[in-house]
């Protein structure tokens, strides 16, 4: 073979491949499916966590594409989803990147992402730049909420809100007898956003009803401490009734070791989010009776779609949803479908104005309504349990969901 | 706080110092002779920390008597990764850009080792020790931080023994005095770097089995340790077993009180002031930077030389 005639074949060969990629490019395109993009971690220190919001988004997934997936008015016919998944591996440059790359080499119609706040700062950035609609079931921080991006959404309730709830809990005890009025609070929360706004939450509600509780610590500590008993300390020295912490599972587990072995008492303990770990439980046992804890979603929920969930999930997974994780997922996906339901049409920006405005009914979330606030963040209110003995959790308030009476004071 | 809350306070410290120095001697062991700062450090805590936990898991076997199994175990671990990795480092007086380097992605892939063997979930040991107290009236002492001490201490006796007392201890003094002047007189220096980074990994095993008995552990376990290692060398002298545990005392005097003792504060009139506790940290890495400034071969070398002035 001449070499004229190689370069000829290799020419051709070329054009061929070339022909191949755009036509490929051009099939890919074709909307006969709707992409959703999501980036969570599945490794590294959140994958725990990000693995159950992974299977969260997948099985609300599987339940719309059953049904023959999202109905599109422009389209005239049901599309169903196509999810794009990338692992962050824990790594929030990566998360950026990735959730950069879903929007725009994939072109993904929405994205859910972000588990944990500094994760979910990391996307954050995104949705607005490329006019993307996103939303995160796993960071609440309300400096994500508050930079005026037009696409960002959060399925999760504020901290803020965690504290105004836990307070509002404990001014119902003092209503119903159960605690006096103008017992002293000691708060020590972790130095983050997350204790910040927790405490900011308390501290409103108290100063909206006054004569309910003073104040008489208001401390933050650091973020996985080796050692709390100077803390401790401060605590005991602060003479206070009620105990109120925020912080992450090792610091939880750590600082109630460390109080239990100083010998303290409280007429009611918390440490924000934490309590009912079955972690915390193996690690201390009985040692965690009676503490409180403000969260996002119980399996215990009444709620006859809640624990239709937790069958399904049950049955597609094998183990149970642990914590709140895949629940508050699982809303975000079925949040988004029924917003490109109501808009019509796979157009981005008016996918996130019906997004803005709509209310998912029958939410598993409490007050069965999931709808996003002014800012992006939902605002649902939170339910509080309370561990008991023999490895029980009692949901104990609010009153329409409990599953318990609340005990206070703690015994 | 009355005197009482202040002995109680002191009591707390001193049961941090003991914690504190066990974790910290592994290291300086393996800088005072090797001059690499070992990064992989924290990994090794890990490692410990999780061979505890399975013997006391599988076998039933008292977790400090897990931490004491530790020390052979992690001894011939360390010997592997010296074998496997350090050997091929260049030799040098000071710290290498890549033994820093080296370290610090044998540390990665321990951690995520960690994750595939143990996943993410935060693992704990369960004792009738974990949460009793000894009281003495309004003196508390928790049994398992008096437990863990008493290890402790035992273990930088026994290192001090050996460091004085042994052939090896001998020729790992005089590389990390001399390395030139050690090789004249015939010690065998790739030989005693080896034994150290092994002795060093061993105590750094036996540690994380020990703070398994304290806190909670994930394969990201070990950080917030290291940062405070580094402090405690630094303060102590970084290749001093004797002023690790002085190094030791004086961070976990400083970490208490610092936020339990009123500062006097001028603000229209003088009032007393107690710093907040987020601001431990910035406390220990203050001293850190003082320390450096002013005492650059630690307090340890501060006295040898005010000894041999005498």
């Amino acid at each position: 073979m001449s070499s004229s005639s190689l370069v000829k074949r290799i020419k051709s060969l070329a054009v061929l491949t070339l022909l191949v990629a755009v036509l490929g490019v051009i099939g890919a395109t074709a909307q006969d499916e709707i992409k959703i993009g999501v980036v969570l971690p599945t490794t590294g220190a959140e994958a725990k966590a990000g693995q159950y919001q992974k299977e969260g988004v997948e099985l609300a997934i599987k339940q719309i594409n059953a049904k023959g997936g999202i109905y599109v008015k422009e389209k005239k016919k049901k599309l169903p989803i196509k999810e794009v998944f990338y692992d962050d591996g824990t790594d929030q440059a990566k998360s950026s990147s990735l959730a950069e790359r879903a929007m725009t080499s994939d072109n993904v119609t929405a994205m859910i992402g972000g588990y944990s706040t500094p994760l979910g700062e990391a996307e954050s950035v995104m949705p607005d730049r490329h006019q993307t609609p996103w939303i995160t079931a796993g960071a609440a921080a309300t400096s994500i909420f508050s930079r005026g991006y037009k696409y960002t959404f959060g399925a999760l309730s504020p901290i803020f809100q965690l504290g105004f709830t836990t307070a509002e809990f404990l001014g119902s005890l003092v209503d119903q007898g159960k605690l006096k009025k103008g017992l002293k609070v000691a708060m020590v929360v972790e130095n983050t956003d997350h204790g910040v706004d927790y405490v900011n939450g308390i501290q409103d509600w108290i100063k909206k009803h006054p004569g309910y509780f003073e104040v008489v610590l208001n401390e933050k500590f650091e973020y996985k401490a080796t050692d709390f008993s100077a803390v401790l300390q401060k605590i005991k020295t602060a003479k206070a009734d009620i105990f109120l912490s925020d912080a992450h599972l090792p610091d939880y587990i750590t600082m109630q070791r460390q109080y239990l072995q100083a010998g303290l008492h409280h007429q009611v303990i918390s440490y924000g989010a934490r309590g009912p770990e079955a972690d915390a439980r193996k690690a201390l046992g009985a040692g965690t009776d009676y503490i409180l804890a403000a969260l996002w979603w119980s399996d215990k929920l009444p709620y006859p779609q809640a624990q239709k969930f937790v069958t399904d999930y049950k049955a597609a997974y094998g183990r149970p949803p642990d914590s709140w994780y895949a629940a508050t997922a699982y809303d975000a996906m079925r949040i988004l479908a029924q917003a490109i339901e109501q808009a019509g049409t796979l157009n981005k920006t008016k996918i996130r104005d019906v997004l803005a405005k709509t209310e998912l009914k029958g939410s598993l979330l409490p007050g069965q309504v999931l709808k996003f606030g002014p800012t992006g963040q939902a605002g649902y209110p939170f339910l509080v349990t309370q561990n008991k003995p023999d490895n029980k959790v009692d949901i104990v308030y609010p009153k329409d969901a409990a599953t318990g009476p609340p005990v206070a004071p703690i015994p | 706080m009355t005197a009482v809350d202040y002995l109680n306070l002191l009591i707390s410290a001193l049961l941090l110092a003991g914690i504190y120095a066990a974790m910290a001697v592994g290291m300086t062991v393996i800088y005072g002779v090797m001059k690499i700062v070992n990064l992989a450090h924290a990994g090794f805590l890990m490692l410990g920390a999780y061979f505890a936990y399975e013997l006391f898991n599988r076998f039933h076997i008292n977790p400090v008597v897990g931490a004491v199994l530790a020390l052979p175990f992690f001894f011939l671990f360390g010997m592997g990764v010296h074998w496997l990795l350090v050997r091929w480092l260049p030799k040098s007086d000071t710290p290498t850009l890549s033994s820093l380097l080296l370290m610090f992605g044998f540390w990665q892939v321990l951690q995520n080792v960690g994750y595939l063997v143990w996943g993410t979930e935060a693992y704990s040991i369960l004792t009738p020790l974990t949460i009793s107290s000894l009281r003495m009236g309004q003196i508390s002492v928790p049994k398992v931080s008096l437990v863990v001490f008493a290890a402790a201490v035992v273990s930088l006796v026994l290192l001090q023994v050996i460091m004085n007392r042994s052939w090896f201890g001998r020729s790992m003094r005089s590389v990390i005095q001399n390395p030139y002047a050690a090789q004249i007189v015939g010690v065998d220096d790739e030989k005693t770097a080896r034994l150290s980074f092994a002795l060093g990994t061993a105590f750094a095993g036996f540690a994380g089995g020990l703070l398994a008995l304290l806190y909670p552990f994930t394969p990201d376990f070990g950080p917030p340790f290291l940062l405070r290692s580094f402090v405690i060398i630094v303060l102590g002298g970084l290749e001093s077993v004797s002023g690790v545990a002085l190094g030791a005392l004086i961070l976990a005097l400083t970490e208490t009180f610092s936020i339990n003792v009123p500062f006097p504060w001028y603000s229209h009139g003088w009032t007393s002031y107690y710093l907040p506790a987020s601001y431990q940290p910035a406390v220990s890495f203050v001293l850190l930077v003082v320390a450096l400034l002013v005492l650059p071969k630690g307090i340890a070398g501060l006295l040898e030389k005010k000894w041999r002035t005498a």
